[in-house]
């Protein structure tokens, strides 16, 4: 089951916290086709939020397809996301080259951090809410 | 300690609740006071008639050194008894003033019942309904009892029926003065919403109340009134009231002063007046003991209209500062009209 | 949703006490949709108890009416639960004895299991049961914590359609507001229930609440959804120079540089440097300045 952490300070609203955390499960493998997700009443008792935020989520969530809600039983997964850790493309693999050439350059963590955040930003600019 | 089935439901329990260690005190009273007034109709009364035979051995009737231990245990627990009984409407009153309303009023617990499902009519009725009941049961058993002491101590004479203290603690009265604590107790707690001052304010009103029936008792039921030309007797027993002279005209003027008193025969009171001038006959106006039933009956019914119309002022007090049962003006109130108040200015033209 | 659906709904709502001079709430109209968590926020002596209380049916308004549930305050007497600031509670009994004093008052609707969740569960993560009460403790031996937590328990065990809480967290160490914040939006995702909950720190309901009273002199100065209030604001930095056009809540400023929440009238000039103000910054320059205008989003205000 997946818990939400929820970052009051962030600037996130925090239904966006909540789908975020829960795609993050998705990839990780954490949650899988068929897991049930928390109710709202869970997550709103263990979090101190307002109930609407976590079915605005949930809805959110839905509409992309990610979950589904069956009537009296709770949402479900209904369709993972793209799993990080398999490598089969040799993705990881290129970036770990890449990392290993800027750290020859002499770039720093942050540097290269920054570096690969500008150019993603710049490809696929992140959607505006 | 209760019947189940007598155990109130809902308000009627949680005032039970709340005022337990009331409710054990005033039973606690009433069995120790019981006691008292048992002790003075058995043992206490059977010593005393011992000690008092001891002193006249040819009867008591006609024997004023009646002295002695058992004598004066008898009288102190008689009087006590009799002065508990006749007051106990004050403790009532103080208690419902102070504990019953004024300090829920005052810590807020009355506000608890009331935005619980219970209006505050409802818990006002429960207030003085669950009182009442405990308050008139214990009394009533207290009156009887000491009718009981009374009635069995006849031979020791002591207080006369229609002495303030005697007449409130012998009958019904008894339990309506009680109730009438109640009320204005409770009343008192309402109006001044803290434990102290509606203390204060309850006490007062039901001495004004106490006062005002021993003042007023003798008017509440037709007297005897006796003429004669030189002497009228009292009969024994009763309680004589006011007396005279008959002037010349035939006119009845109150005076004390140009008469005798004496004890006439069968100890009745005879009265003596005449020696002024141009008097004719002496008059003199009594209550019979046969009176004592009516006298208790009146007052009963006057002190129980005063209760209720505490208990009225109460809940129509109640009923002003709350939010009432009534269906509020503007649920379905057209669009446009005017508010209640009349403050829309333009309605008229 | 239907305008017989308002949990809370006051009309030109007032109160005037005869012996002190002023309003101690005038002319408040707003109106809050079932089923919404409505903080109610303002400085201390903004009002904010006595409107509480005057839907609670407490009191009797001087002016206007409060309609709670659709209906007046004494007829949802049963629906709706209330907290009063000083949480009163009778001191001779103890924590079971309060409980089942709720079950006496409260015959139709009484859920021990419910009440029995707030006074005695406690949720530490080590299993420390410290904050949990002893059933047989007196109230008069309880810390001001303890007696709201017994205090909300009575109104948890009414099972109420809307629970008009005032001031709930005054006297909550932060664990215990975070556990109480979590049993209020549990009850609200699980029965749909209304909840009122008055509070002079607006921070700590953050998150919490999707709709907002803001108090302030006795008067209603906002209300409506939190994201709607802000959004209608912004704040403007620039050159000193005529504001016409938009509705100034403050402005601050020299001769030459100003400062300015307004609500935008239309598009700022070019000269102005815009930014979205937070609701606090909100919620303050409303406080700070008595004579800014009221706002009541829509969807709130009487028809």
């Amino acid at each position: 089951m997946v818990e939400y952490r929820i970052d009051r300070r962030s600037g996130v609203a925090t239904y966006v916290q909540i789908v975020q955390q829960t795609k993050q499960a998705l990839r990780l493998g954490v949650l899988r086709p068929g897991d049930r997700l928390p109710t709202a009443r869970e997550v709103v008792e263990a979090t101190a939020i307002n109930p609407n935020t976590v079915l605005k989520a949930y809805r959110e969530l839905e509409r992309e397809g990610l979950v589904e809600a069956r009537r009296g039983l709770g949402t479900f997964v209904r369709r993972s996301l793209g799993s990080v850790p398999a490598d089969r493309s040799g993705l990881r693999a290129r970036l770990a080259d890449w990392l290993d050439e800027a750290h020859a350059e002499g770039l720093e963590r942050e540097d290269m951090s920054a570096l690969f955040r500008a150019a993603l930003d710049e490809k696929y600019p992140e959607e505006q809410r | 300690m209760i019947p189940s089935s007598l155990v109130p439901r809902g308000p009627g329990r949680s005032v039970l609740r709340l005022h337990r260690a009331a409710l054990w005190t005033w039973l606690s009273l009433v069995a120790a006071t019981s006691a008292a007034l048992l002790w003075a109709y058995g043992p206490g009364h059977e010593s005393a008639l011992a000690d008092a035979l001891r002193q006249c051995p040819d009867g008591i009737a006609l024997c004023d050194r009646t002295s002695g231990p058992w004598i004066g245990r008898y009288d102190t627990v008689s009087a006590l008894g009799t002065i508990g009984v006749a007051h106990l409407s004050f403790l009532v009153a103080g208690w419902a003033g102070a504990a019953l309303v004024g300090r829920e009023l005052e810590n807020g617990t009355a506000h608890l019942a009331w935005t619980q499902s219970v209006s505050p009519a409802r818990w006002l009725a429960a207030e003085l309904a669950v009182p009442a009941l405990f308050v008139s049961a214990g009394t009533t058993v207290l009156v009887l009892l000491h009718r009981l002491m009374r009635d069995g101590g006849r031979d020791l004479a002591w207080a006369s029926w229609y002495e303030y203290d005697v007449f409130r603690a012998d009958g019904p009265v008894a339990v309506a003065y009680a109730l009438c604590g109640l009320a204005l107790g409770a009343l008192a707690g309402l109006v001044v919403g803290r434990a102290l001052p509606a203390l204060g304010v309850a006490l007062a009103a039901q001495l004004a109340v106490v006062v005002l029936g021993n003042e007023y008792r003798p008017k509440l039921w037709p007297v005897v009134s006796v003429t004669g030309t030189g002497s009228v007797d009292v009969p024994s027993g009763a309680a004589h009231l006011h007396q005279g002279v008959i002037t010349a005209g035939g006119a009845r003027r109150a005076t004390s002063v140009p008469c005798d008193f004496a004890d006439g025969p069968n100890g009745a009171n005879g009265v003596r007046c005449g020696a002024e001038d141009g008097a004719s006959g002496v008059w003199a106006t009594y209550h019979p003991e046969s009176h004592f039933r009516p006298l208790q009956l009146v007052e009963t019914g006057a002190v129980l209209a005063v209760a209720a119309l505490a208990v009225a002022a109460a809940f129509l007090l109640l009923r002003r500062r709350t939010a009432a049962a009534s269906p509020p003006a503007a649920a379905g109130r057209a669009p446009g009209s005017v508010p209640a108040d009349g403050s829309a200015t333009g309605a008229s033209v | 949703m239907s305008e017989e659906t308002a949990a809370l709904k006051a009309v030109g709502l007032g109160l005037r006490y005869r012996r002190r001079r002023g309003h101690v709430l005038r002319d408040c109209s707003f109106r809050l949709p079932a089923g919404r968590v409505c903080a109610l926020v303002g400085p201390n002596g903004a009002g904010k108890s006595t409107l509480l209380s005057l839907a609670a049916g407490l009191i009797r308004p001087t002016e206007g009416t409060v309609h709670v549930l659709g209906t007046g305050p004494a007829e949802a007497r049963e629906r709706f639960a209330y907290v009063a600031q000083d949480k009163p509670l009778p001191p001779q009994l103890t924590v079971a004895g309060t409980l089942r004093l709720g079950a006496d008052l409260n015959r139709a609707r009484w859920d021990a299991a419910a009440a029995g969740r707030i006074a005695y569960a406690h949720h530490a993560p080590d299993g420390d049961r410290s904050g949990s009460l002893d059933p047989g403790a007196r109230i008069r031996s309880l810390s001001g914590g303890q007696r709201t937590r017994v205090a909300l328990a009575l109104a948890f065990g009414k099972r109420p359609e809307l629970m008009l809480l005032d001031e709930p967290m005054a006297d909550l160490d932060p664990l215990a507001r975070r556990e109480l914040l979590g049993a209020l939006m549990g009850e609200a995702a699980e029965h749909g229930t209304t909840i009122v909950l008055s509070s002079h720190i607006v921070t700590e309901l953050d998150g919490a609440c999707d709709h907002l009273l803001l108090m302030g002199g006795g008067r209603v100065r906002l209300a409506g959804d939190p994201e709607e209030l802000v959004a209608a604001h912004t704040l403007l930095t620039g050159p000193a120079r005529d504001l016409t056009g938009h509705t100034v809540v403050e402005s601050r400023g020299t001769d030459r540089q100003l400062t300015a929440l307004v609500r935008p009238g239309g598009p700022p000039g070019d000269d102005w440097r815009t930014a979205a103000p937070s609701l606090e910054e909100v919620l303050l320059a409303h406080l700070r300045n008595p004579g800014a205008p009221d706002l009541v989003t829509e969807g709130t205000v009487n028809p």
